[in-house]
């Protein structure tokens, strides 16, 4: 935990919340979660977020909360990262968590010398169209297309949603030849990948 | 007997074998886009280069797989097998200490990650091509004299290829994990505690009115979470621009932790906007932007 939500800070932004917050009722519409990041770009009326650029790459160095982003045709974008950046990897982690070598999407504002100063940061984010082939304790074997590969679960961090529930850290509903969906973190290292979420039957 | 009965069927295992990873290597349409995933395009340099190697080494592997099936008591196909499996064992070694996410292109199919089961494979054909060197007898001729140990030599020898193969895992590891959950029982049983995962509260906040009232100012995805005084809080980052004057703000949103998009459809959210620099709640009338009626 860094500085700017360490504890302190937590029971500061309580302390104001609870004091005189606006209460708000009811229904619908998008999001800025990990699902955003693979959403097509909305129109917005707000010109923020209508000027937004997003970059893709792998992290080539990190220097002081600078990433040097190499994309995918050998550019390289520099991102820098605030005390106002969300960065997921499987949660919601501090700038540390962030390593070289790691697969990286990102939403930002373009400076005016050619960097981005990123909003929200996805790393290792994978999104796939899988088969349940095999059910264990700490994970589970799938098959994306005609590879097979392990997704991990992660206590307290991997969920589920059934026929189109809400989400629920109770996976005992997983079965053996269900189609479903999985978001979550590529581990680089053993090629698994760590389960955020997995949908069935939507 | 059993080690002679080992040594003229090896040939025709061994044959069949190479004849089919061969075949898919020389001929299979994928192989381009299965070279590009091999360690082979790093070595070589070139995508192409590695794609001529690949099929150049399917039509190696027919024409010992030839040999073997066609001269299985001259020792030459044999001692080129040995070769053709210590030369494969050397690239996969080579292969997962240089790049250990490559693809190893051993059977042209699918390019996952190498494994040992790819070790083992390549293992068999080097044991296979020392053994099929030792035949005195043409396989067909043991065939003939011997057929019921014959059978099981050969059903025996398929079976452990068959499980080596992650391309025929669904004929037999899949049935028998299925078999396992049966018998033992689903291993993913719902945990005592029953709390709601933030992510299910994240959905919950993105379905909301308040999530809709807060859009315009919300510039990051969720920052941090944690719980006190029975509310869930999570906390983002945006940007509060009344009248042209944009000043950065941490937005937070307080939901009861036990809600979920099952349990309700109107969640009650409380919405906070704290001014970064001083710390103090900014006054800001979100639900007058949004439309009514």
């Amino acid at each position: 935990m860094s500085e700017r939500n360490g504890l302190g800070r937590r029971r500061l932004l309580t302390s104001a919340a609870l004091g005189g917050a606006t209460i708000v009722g009811a229904s619908a519409l998008g999001g800025l979660d990990a699902d955003a990041a693979f959403a097509a770009p909305m129109p917005s009326l707000d010109p923020a977020v209508s000027t937004s650029v997003f970059v893709d790459g792998r992290v080539g160095q990190i220097r002081r909360g600078v990433l040097d982003v190499v994309e995918a045709d050998g550019t390289h974008k520099l991102i820098q990262l605030t005390n106002a950046t969300s960065i997921w990897k499987l949660e919601t982690v501090t700038a540390e968590a962030v390593e070289v070598g790691d697969g990286l999407y990102a939403r930002g504002v373009q400076m005016p010398d050619g960097s981005v100063a990123a909003d929200a940061v996805w790393v290792n984010i994978v999104n796939l169209y899988v088969t349940i082939r095999g059910i264990e304790r700490s994970r589970l074997h799938l098959s994306h297309g005609r590879n097979a590969m392990v997704g991990n679960i992660v206590e307290k961090k991997t969920t589920a949603s059934f026929r189109g529930g809400a989400l629920t850290s109770n996976l005992s509903q997983l079965r053996i030849g269900h189609h479903a969906q999985v978001l979550g973190a590529w581990r680089p290292a053993d090629d698994s990948v760590d389960i955020a979420r997995i949908s069935v039957g939507h | 007997m059993s080690a002679s009965l080992a040594m003229n069927l090896a040939p025709l295992l061994l044959g069949v074998l190479l004849a089919g990873t061969g075949a898919a290597k020389a001929f299979g349409r994928q192989v381009a886009g299965q070279a590009a995933g091999t360690v082979l395009v790093r070595v070589l340099n070139d995508g192409r280069r590695a794609t001529l190697v690949l099929r150049a080494t399917g039509v190696l592997e027919l024409a010992v797989a030839g040999g073997l099936l066609a001269a299985p008591t001259t020792p030459v196909p044999g001692v080129a097998a040995l070769v053709l499996g210590v030369g494969f064992l050397g690239y996969l070694g080579y292969a997962r200490v240089t790049a250990p996410q490559s693809s190893c292109g051993c059977t042209a199919r699918g390019n996952g990650p190498i494994t040992w089961r790819a070790f083992v494979r390549a293992g068999l054909v080097a044991v296979g091509g020392a053994t099929a060197a030792g035949a005195r007898t043409a396989w067909w001729g043991q065939v003939v004299r011997d057929p019921v140990a014959s059978v099981l030599l050969l059903a025996a020898v398929t079976a452990v290829l068959v499980a080596v193969s992650s391309d025929l895992d669904h004929l037999w590891l899949v049935p028998l994990r299925r078999t396992r959950l049966k018998v033992f029982g689903h291993p993913l049983v719902p945990g005592r505690d029953d709390e709601v995962p933030v992510a299910a509260s994240v959905e919950l906040l993105e379905r909301s009115l308040a999530w809709v009232a807060a859009a315009p100012v919300v510039r990051s995805g969720l920052i941090d979470h944690w719980e006190s005084d029975g509310w869930r809080f999570l906390q983002y980052a945006g940007v509060h621009d009344p009248e042209g004057a944009a000043r950065p703000v941490t937005v937070l949103f307080a939901v009861d932790p036990r809600q979920t998009r099952d349990t309700t459809d109107n969640p009650a959210i409380r919405v906070t906007l704290i001014d970064d620099r001083t710390d103090e709640p900014v006054a800001a009338d979100l639900l007058g932007a949004l439309p009514t009626g």
